[in-house]
């Protein structure tokens, strides 16, 4: 019974979306950027959350076209995060080689000076 | 007026599949509450991330009022993967913070080791230098079609092996005082064996005896960028490997460098 309650309720809300939802232009520019500052770093879409953030910037477009402006509006602003989490992922990733290498190079002058005494 | 009916209709049809689906919903919004506990009172994530702790607890707090109100499971999917997000960028954020600056320590640690290192190998230099004479060094310049090339003789190796002697310091203090005199020329350090042995043996040796080499002026301070490492094993011999002095003379590493622009001639 509060099931079928609360199922109108979101009936009406559903509709009173279907009225006032506006086209989501700004925060599909926005993910757009998002997506290209990713790559721009240097993310690629080998990169699970940026290969998901492309999909769903191309649904979005898709759901504008079809002037369904909420469900645009949501798939963008999952994309907008997608593609930034594949940014900050990648750079922990590229600042855990940078690490290895400090390292790897730092073991071997200690290797180095030890043999020079 | 009828399209729209019409999509309202199929909304209707989105969300009453929504409302079936609201145990999924009930899940992921404990999952984006269990992450943003997990960062909310982290001051590292906090101090590197404020703003997505924030987002993340703002988006939240929507998916807890639409789940708890009259909101549809879509709508608190939707605010609890924004909220889930946010905490898993802050938590990033705040590793790569950790990450930079633990390595801008370590840069300054192998700084300090590389300088230590350069005095010790000029240091241990100044005492050879009464023993050990020029043939010892062999050092060649040549200005071939290829460019400048420095060989490093067999003789500078341990044998059989990839390691250099102490004998090499004054070649590779030398190597790294023309890189440094000379900033935008580049490197390829070649390695070269005998015709002695496995073919795929020599290649490896060479290889390494070429890394060995790059290795030793990146450790004093050369950005490996302007390195390049080939193993050619018994290919390309200057002497015939009949006697054991051409051998020897095969046994070497060449250094082969750019032009004063960096433009390096191809590789063999």
């Amino acid at each position: 019974m509060i099931n079928k309650l609360s199922c109108s309720a979101v009936l009406l809300l559903a509709m009173a979306g279907c009225a006032s939802d506006p086209q989501p232009t700004e925060q599909l520019q926005l993910t757009a950027q998002s997506i290209a500052q990713a790559k721009a770093v240097g993310a690629t879409t080998d990169i699970e959350s940026l290969k998901q953030a492309e999909a769903k910037l191309q649904r979005a477009d898709q759901a504008v076209a079809q002037q369904q402006f909420k469900e645009a509006r949501m798939l963008a602003e999952q994309a907008e995060l997608d593609a930034r989490e594949a940014e900050a992922d990648y750079l922990v990733g590229q600042s855990e080689v940078r690490l290895q290498e400090l390292n790897k190079q730092i073991n071997r002058l200690r290797t180095q000076l030890r043999a020079q005494q | 007026m009828n399209s729209l009916q019409g999509m309202c209709g199929a909304l209707l049809v989105a969300a009453l599949s929504g409302c079936a689906t609201s145990q999924d919903a009930a899940q992921q919004l404990q999952n984006a509450q269990a992450s943003f506990e997990g960062i909310r009172d982290n001051t590292e994530v906090l101090r590197s991330a404020p703003k997505d702790v924030i987002r993340s607890g703002e988006t939240l707090v929507r998916a807890e009022r639409f789940s708890s109100y009259l909101g549809s499971s879509e709508d608190v999917m939707h605010y609890a993967y924004l909220s889930q997000r946010y905490s898993d960028i802050a938590k990033q954020k705040s590793l790569l913070t950790a990450n930079n600056e633990r390595a801008a320590k370590l840069e300054l640690e192998r700084q300090r080791l590389q300088l230590t290192l350069r005095e010790a190998k000029l240091l241990t230099l100044q005492e050879q230098n009464g023993l050990l004479g020029e043939q010892m060094v062999n050092l060649v310049t040549t200005d071939t079609e290829r460019g400048l090339v420095i060989t490093i003789g067999d003789v500078l190796f341990d044998a059989g092996h990839a390691d250099l002697k102490a004998s090499a310091n004054r070649t590779v203090l030398k190597l790294v005082q023309f890189l440094q005199l000379h900033p935008l020329r580049v490197v390829r350090i070649e390695g070269y064996t005998d015709s002695s042995g496995d073919t795929q043996q020599n290649i490896e040796l060479s290889q390494a005896r070429a890394q060995t080499v790059a290795d030793a002026l990146v450790d004093l301070g050369i950005d490996s960028k302007r390195i390049s490492v080939q193993g050619l094993g018994e290919s390309f011999p200057v002497a015939e490997n009949a006697s054991a002095k051409g051998r020897a003379q095969n046994r070497r590493v060449e250094v082969v460098f750019s032009d004063e622009q960096g433009r390096m001639g191809a590789a063999r």
